[in-house]
């Protein structure tokens, strides 16, 4: 087991944006003097973070990585990570775990926008709000989230598993406008309030069992049921697409 | 500059120079007949060398374009290189930016490019496009499918108005030729219905698509334009559409000596037979017979290659059928009194019967016509595939074998409803020459401006592709033939270099050809009072301001003026 602490120099100016795809179990279990980039130039890592390494890693999977500090400016950390854990204690900056298909990802604080784009598979738990975009897709694509699972403790942005295509993004708060809009498949678990959700849906399951505002007049329903103590209507939709297969429960609504 | 380029191996159709070894002398950016001074000498090595590619066909500047990159962005994450060596950082696959256009284009040795349709009111836009384009000379077809005064003239019967007004709107917008998409389409369109082929009148005009076709070659030819009128038949992407496409073709007289009378764009979407998608079959022989038997026609491909595109035409309700088939993105545009326009993306797909018909369709159009001269080959980029597939297609039509083991990829039910299979033609290196250049320089008018051609006099485009044609088996060595194709070894525009492996040298090498025809005071539409009132009524911006301004808008300009017959 290999852990690998970094800890934010205080020197870094906080408002430059760091690109750091290079922080993933895979790349720092080989090889810790990794390229990042701070604004527009580039440094080392050792120049970003103090670092220090505990133990010997066989492989991506025995490594730990732990980041310390305020790194709300930090972007892409475990981009394209396929194992192993990274645990951030503070705050993560945009497009965490971006492309991730195995491993795990711990947010203590809040997690920026973007927070498992186009992931494919693992786990990313964050104890704080998420930004806009949580396990969504990216501009003009067709398939976001195709598997894996997103818990979020507390609310998130707009755009919350936006063209969710597999897996599971399970909010425990609020969420912003337009959850799960274009969904194709997978389920999306909100159990706060949202506003205006999954437009234009085609298939996957969506539940909300806090209060809907402006529900689209384009969902048809089907029945109740009783999930965990929740009472929810059932709905099937989006009428507006051909052929939907889409199904929305929600626990209380106020049409549009 | 002036250089030498000792030992090419020279194709050249048009001079009737089929793969001899020879030296090329390029002097002030001209080809000469003799040795020049201070030259630099270039090594062909043997090397296949052609003139410069020409592309009849394609969709790369304009407003349905950037349309088509609005709504994809996705497009952009493929296909990123960053800036080096003086070259500009470029992304986009299907529609890149203009520069990417540019650097591909040069890339396979092309050097002229022919935007498929301009809608006029749109001129600015493409304009400042092909200014961002600069590596090759741009030709700008424009759309006259709907325009209210031609259609209304030929209503009429007065061709010679006509032709005036085709005349005024050409010199106005910079445009280099007449494209008609749809004819009457787009008019019918913004009563949210389409032509039925091309017999049937349109109501409020009393005009058939099919007087409208032959109303326009007249003018066309009455204004002796270098390029024919480019002709997007109606009924597009229909199961059937060949009887309507062979009606068009049976539309067309032979009027012109020296070129084609009407060029058929895309035929590969216009060559469908069956009466619906479950039966739908090919039905490229009798079009290509067609082809055959009348000389004033000339086809291009429009072949559909596997893999993620976009369509864009001005055919609107075409788009529209087609959204509705994949329930995906669309855009839709009307242009006041002119045309339409709609862009969707698409994914050609192996597995998809349709798609493997389609793609074996336009194969068969190139074997089936007999003569090269009378088939371009293109792909309408990017609505068939992105342009740079054409060196695949290259291979595809140069080798039997690559064409059966392709074959056996795709849908196993296509070999009962196309005859692809049963072609054993190989295209030979100089049938390929005249696909991709020389036929192009005859159809579009531009072997008198020295394009097409390496015969003395002509404009030094030449391009040299890094394999020998006389060691080389294309019908086995397929795989070579295409990588050669993929990316010359030099590509020279006007007697610069614009391109060595890899790397591009050049930059501000564009211009775009436009025509301006000699029209008789009688016939000058600036100071027609109908055209003057037609846009104080219905057009939202004034006439004085609708003309394109050479000085700011085109990088550089050669003006074509022709002699009319009005």
């Amino acid at each position: 087991m290999r852990r690998i602490t970094l800890i934010l120099r205080e020197e870094i100016d906080p408002f430059l944006p760091i690109e750091a795809e290079s922080i993933s179990p895979e790349i720092l279990s080989k090889r810790i003097d990794v390229p990042v980039y701070v604004g527009n130039e580039q440094k080392l890592l050792k120049d970003v973070f103090y670092i220090r390494v505990d133990g010997e890693a066989a492989g991506p999977s025995a490594t730990e990585i732990i980041l310390v500090g305020d790194c709300h400016q930090v972007k892409r950390i475990g981009e394209y990570m396929t194992d192993g854990k990274i645990i951030v204690e503070g705050d993560i900056g945009m497009h965490c775990g971006d492309f991730m298909s195995g491993g795990t990802i711990e947010i203590m604080g809040d997690a920026g926008h973007w927070l498992g784009r186009e992931m494919l598979g693992g786990k990313i738990i964050c104890h704080g709000n998420a930004g806009n975009y949580c396990g969504s897709g990216y501009r003009g694509g067709r398939k976001g989230v195709r598997g894996g699972q997103i818990f979020v403790e507390g609310n998130v942005g707009d755009y919350c598993a936006e063209c969710l295509f597999g897996g599971l993004v399970h909010v425990k708060g609020n969420a912003g406008i337009h959850a799960g809009g274009n969904m194709k498949g997978g389920k999306l678990l909100i159990e706060g309030d949202c506003l205006m959700p999954c437009g234009d849906m085609f298939d996957g399951e969506a539940t909300i069992y806090g209060h809907v505002t402006d529900f689209l007049p384009t969902f048809v329903q089907t029945g109740h049921i009783t999930e965990k103590g929740h009472r929810l209507t059932v709905f099937k939709g989006d009428m507006a697409h051909r052929n939907p297969k889409g199904t929305l429960r929600v626990g209380s609504f106020e049409r549009i | 500059m002036n250089y030498i380029i000792k030992n090419a191996y020279v194709v050249d159709p048009i001079n009737k120079i089929s793969g001899e070894k020879m030296d090329i002398f390029v002097a002030d950016g001209r080809i000469t007949d003799e040795e020049p001074k201070n030259a630099e000498i270039i090594d062909a090595g043997g090397f296949l060398t052609l003139p410069g590619g020409i592309d009849s066909h394609t969709h790369i500047c304009g407003t349905k374009v950037n349309f088509g990159r609005y709504m994809s962005p996705e497009d952009m994450r493929a296909g990123r290189a960053p800036r080096r060596n003086g070259m500009r950082a470029v992304s986009g696959y299907s529609i890149p930016t203009t520069y990417g256009n540019s650097y591909r284009y040069a890339q396979m040795g092309y050097t002229t490019l022919t935007e498929g349709a301009m809608a006029p009111l749109e001129a600015r836009h493409t304009h400042e496009e092909f200014k961002n384009t600069p590596l090759q000379d741009g030709l700008i077809l424009t759309l006259f499918d709907g325009d209210w005064g031609v259609m209304r003239a030929v209503a009429s019967g007065d061709i010679k108005r006509a032709a005036a007004l085709i005349a005024w709107r050409l010199d106005a917008v910079k445009g280099y030729g007449v494209k008609l998409t749809n004819p009457l389409g787009a008019e019918m369109w913004s009563w949210g219905k389409n032509v039925e082929c091309m017999r049937k009148p349109i109501p409020e005009f009393d005009l058939s698509s099919a007087e409208y076709i032959k109303g326009v070659i007249e003018a066309n030819e009455m204004l002796d334009l270098p390029h024919s009128v480019h002709l997007h038949c109606n009924n597009l992407g229909k199961p059937g559409n060949f009887t309507c496409t062979i009606g068009s073709m049976g539309l067309v007289p032979d009027l012109n000596p020296k070129r084609q009378t009407c060029y058929l764009t895309h035929v590969q979407f216009h060559s469908y037979g069956g009466t619906g998608w479950g039966d739908f079959c090919s039905k490229a022989e009798p079009v290509a017979n067609m082809v055959n038997l009348r000389p004033q026609i000339t086809i291009d491909m429009g072949q559909v290659m596997f893999g993620r595109t976009t369509t864009m035409t001005a055919d609107g309700p075409m788009e529209f059928n087609l959204y509705r088939l994949h329930q995906d993105k669309w855009s839709n545009h009307d242009v006041e009194m002119e045309t339409a326009s709609g862009v969707i993306p698409v994914i050609y797909r192996r597995k998809n019967l349709v798609n493997s018909i389609m793609w074996a369709i336009g194969l068969e159009l190139a074997l089936l016509v007999k003569n090269p001269w009378q088939c371009m080959l293109t792909t309408d980029s990017p609505n068939g595939a992105p342009f740079v597939k054409y060196p695949e297609i290259i291979g595809l039509l140069m080798s039997k074998e690559y064409r059966d083991r392709e074959f056996a990829t795709i849908h196993p039910k296509t070999e009962s409803r196309v005859v692809l299979p049963a072609l054993d033609r190989e295209l030979t290196f100089e049938e390929i020459a005249v696909m991709t250049r020389a036929g192009q320089a005859r159809a579009l008018g531009l072997i008198d401006r020295g394009k097409g051609h390496l015969g003395p006099g002509a404009e030094a485009d030449i391009a040299v592709y890094p394999f020998r044609p006389d060691r080389l088996d294309p019908s086995k060595q397929y795989a070579e033939v295409i990588r050669g194709f993929a990316q010359t070894k030099y590509t020279m525009k006007a007697g610069v270099l614009i391109s060595k492996d890899d790397t591009i040298l050049a930059d501000k090498q564009n211009r775009i050809f436009w025509c301006s025809p000699k029209v008789p005071e009688k016939y000058d539409m600036a100071k027609d009072p109908d055209l003057i009132k037609t846009f104080e009524n219905n057009y939202s911006i004034r006439m004085e301001n609708y003309a394109v301004d050479e000085k700011f808008y085109l990088s550089g300009s050669v003006k074509i003026e022709t002699e009319t017959r009005l």
